[in-house]
């Protein structure tokens, strides 16, 4: 095995002997060193803290920049580790490609990082590389998408069941406290998050009777299937009240076709994300075409503020993170975009 | 390296009288034979002088960041062993990112889902990427389809059966002993043998690149495959049995996309109908890289593996020095005009 580091302390070097010598013990047949998950031992932290007098390169590993939420992160830890003078952070994307991402994080490894922020494109794929990083004793934080395992130091992420509870619950009490019908616009199928929000809105609409999904349409996140998708539910159905889509997008996507439609007028519209940029929901509800949408943090400044505890201030961190929602309407979009928006 | 045979016999560049030629500025054929591995030489130059240095050691140059390079590249390496013949008798594979998805849907299903073992499983979903390859070789020679149009077909057939295997959804590959989980030795994949250093999809990398070599230099199927590039009427009177030998182009590249997934599916834990999305571009792109032309009949599997070790090199040190992804899509770009350019600059010569 390979030095990486010019420095390797004393402990991480008894890891790696350690590690490489229980490798061969369990695989002696075929005497190869596995990166599978699993083999390998418990992580060993030992934190890279240098105090307040130390330089950081943190390494940000992101899935997809194409999405705007994900540039949104990557904008948002650019913004906060500006202003810690010891940081400096340096960007990689995976253009969704799992196996890009892998090359990205070990490519990290190679210039030598001292802290990892990753959001992973997708769990089980990543997880080997991400353990590698901990087991050398870099601490890493996971945004948004889970890895398997614990091998990591922090995860931050929001909890998409609780949004979609938060986003049900405000159309069943505050817009159809008498019922009505609801029509919902779902993300990918398969994702995660689609699951998620979905399941939390129909909790959130349990108590209300009178509300009912009346029907449902699949955008696959993007604005333009939000868009032909209400068209032809538009076609089915005279009577709709609230729109529900799983992201702004697709809201916005669904607001352009009642619009054409001459039937804007008649129904609310409810999204999530709310992202501070001049195409994202908080300008949408400014505007009016969408009633509300429900902040989908990026934690962005809570991974530089963790950075911060672990790599400045020598302090523990908790395992896990969570990060509430705002519901935003006409009355609060202008000040919180004001607020948020980095560019 | 081998002789690239094609650009002396079936061509007929090779055969015109030097007096024949207009242009007052003559570059040798032997340059542009030799393109690729200049480039490469230049980027890997290039690399060692914008590499960042750490303690008097030069970061690029490090072991274990040229066992990552030749890790990275080895899935688009193996891909395009199999494009290159495809793009040599004048056709193209859009499939082979496809291919490599259901391949890698495949074997994550059958070892997990379907309980089967890691010889069998293995088996299968090279005959799978073989069959459906051959295929589409099928279809373009026997039909006369257009091979862009039948791989773009099968692009979504492959795609749409991925997804149906799976239900849409990735597999993710657990290891161990018993039912719902994969035999370990397939973890053999994402490990490294020699003491931990040398990654195993770069030795299968290395494998399949000696092979497609020694079949360049010394078989009869290679000079058929030359021959029916540069005059596909020729080669046909000649005696070439053109269809059969275009069945057997495209049921190797479907063959090495099935590889390929196996690879991807073993290195990443995870079999997947998403992966492999786009792959076939850069495939591309490393053949073209490697100087073959898309006209068929001139190019060499060497130059290929130049081109996608340069495009490895370049995607890395362009990450070690933290240049901006949406630049880097420029920067490559730019490559890939460059080296289409000299190959233009190449066929006006003739």
């Amino acid at each position: 095995m390979m030095s990486r580091r010019a420095t390797v302390s004393r402990r991480q070097l008894a890891f790696r002997i350690t590690a490489v010598a229980a490798v061969f013990t369990l695989a002696p047949a075929c005497g190869t060193e596995s990166d599978a998950p699993g083999v390998g031992s418990d992580g060993p932290q030992s934190q890279e803290c240098g105090g307040t007098d130390g330089e950081y390169l943190i390494g940000m590993s992101q899935a997809n920049v194409a999405e705007p939420y994900r540039q949104q992160m990557d904008d948002d830890i650019d913004a906060a580790a500006a202003e810690v003078d010891q940081f400096e952070v340096v960007f990689a994307d995976a253009a969704q490609d799992n196996a890009k991402q892998v090359s990205d994080v070990e490519n990290f490894l190679t210039q030598n990082i001292d802290l990892l922020i990753i959001s992973p494109n997708e769990a089980a794929p990543l997880t080997a590389v991400v353990e590698r990083v901990y087991n050398e004793g870099i601490p890493v934080i996971v945004l948004d998408r889970k890895v398997e395992g614990d091998a990591y130091t922090q995860f931050i992420g929001a909890n998409n069941v609780e949004i979609g509870r938060a986003a049900g619950e405000y159309v069943s009490t505050e817009l159809l406290p008498d019922g009505g019908n609801v029509v919902e616009i779902k993300g990918l199928p398969g994702s995660t998050p689609a699951q998620e929000r979905s399941d939390g809105f129909a909790e959130g609409i349990a108590d209300n009777q009178g509300v009912t999904i009346i029907a449902d349409g699949t955008g696959d996140w993007l604005r333009e299937k939000g868009q032909s998708q209400f068209e032809a539910i538009l076609q089915a159905e005279p009577s709709i009240d609230v729109v529900y889509s799983h992201n702004d997008p697709m809201a916005e996507g669904a607001y352009l076709a009642a619009e054409s439609a001459g039937r804007a007028e008649e129904m609310d519209f409810v999204g999530i994300d709310g992202l501070p940029i001049p195409s994202g929901g908080l300008k949408a509800v400014e505007e009016g075409r969408l009633s509300a949408t429900f902040i989908y943090p990026t934690g962005g400044q809570e991974a530089v503020d963790t950075a911060e505890q672990l790599l400045i201030e020598c302090a523990d961190v908790d395992k896990e993170l969570a990060l509430e929602t705002q519901l935003i309407t006409s009355e609060n979009a202008a000040e919180v975009y004001a607020e948020n928006s980095t560019g | 390296m081998d002789a690239n045979p094609g650009t002396t016999s079936a061509t007929p560049a090779g055969a015109l009288p030097e007096e024949s030629r207009k242009r007052r500025f003559v570059i040798p054929e032997r340059f542009f034979r030799l393109q690729s591995y200049v480039a490469l030489v230049l980027v890997f130059l290039a690399a060692i002088v914008f590499s960042p240095r750490r303690g008097g050691e030069t970061v690029f140059l490090n072991p274990e960041n040229l066992l990552n390079i030749l890790r990275a590249v080895s899935e688009i390496g193996i891909l395009a062993v199999g494009m290159t013949f495809v793009i040599l008798i004048g056709g193209i594979d859009l499939s082979v990112g496809a291919v490599l998805g259901l391949s890698a849907t495949g074997a994550a299903s059958l070892l997990m889902v379907q309980d089967w073992g890691v010889l069998p499983t293995v088996l299968v979903v090279l005959a799978i990427g073989l069959v459906f390859g051959a295929t589409q070789g099928y279809l373009s020679a026997r039909l006369g389809i257009q091979s862009f149009i039948v791989t773009l077909a099968g692009l979504q057939v492959a795609r749409g059966l991925a997804r149906i295997w799976s239900g849409g959804q990735g597999v993710p590959l657990a290891y161990g002993d018993g039912p719902d989980v994969a035999p370990t030795s397939f973890a053999l994949l994402n490990s490294r043998t020699f003491n931990g250093t040398i990654p195993i999809p770069a030795l299968i990398f290395v494998g399949v690149a000696v092979i497609a070599l020694i079949v360049v230099r010394y078989s009869v199927f290679a000079r058929h495959v030359y021959a029916i590039g540069g005059n596909e009427r020729a080669a046909r009177l000649s005696g070439i049995r053109v269809n059969r030998v275009k069945v057997a182009v495209f049921a190797i590249a479907g063959l090495l996309a099935a590889v390929a997934g196996i690879i991807h599916a073993g290195q990443l834990n995870q079999g997947s109908p998403n992966d492999g999305l786009g792959y076939e571009l850069d495939v591309i792109a490393a053949v073209v890289i490697g100087g073959t032309s898309l006209m068929g009949g001139v190019g060499s599997v060497s130059g290929t593996l130049a081109g996608a070790l340069l495009l490895g090199i370049l995607n890395n040190i362009l990450a070690l020095n933290n240049i901006d992804s949406n630049v880097q899509l420029l920067i490559k770009g730019i490559i890939i005009v460059a080296a289409a350019g000299v190959q233009a600059f190449r066929s006006q010569q003739r």
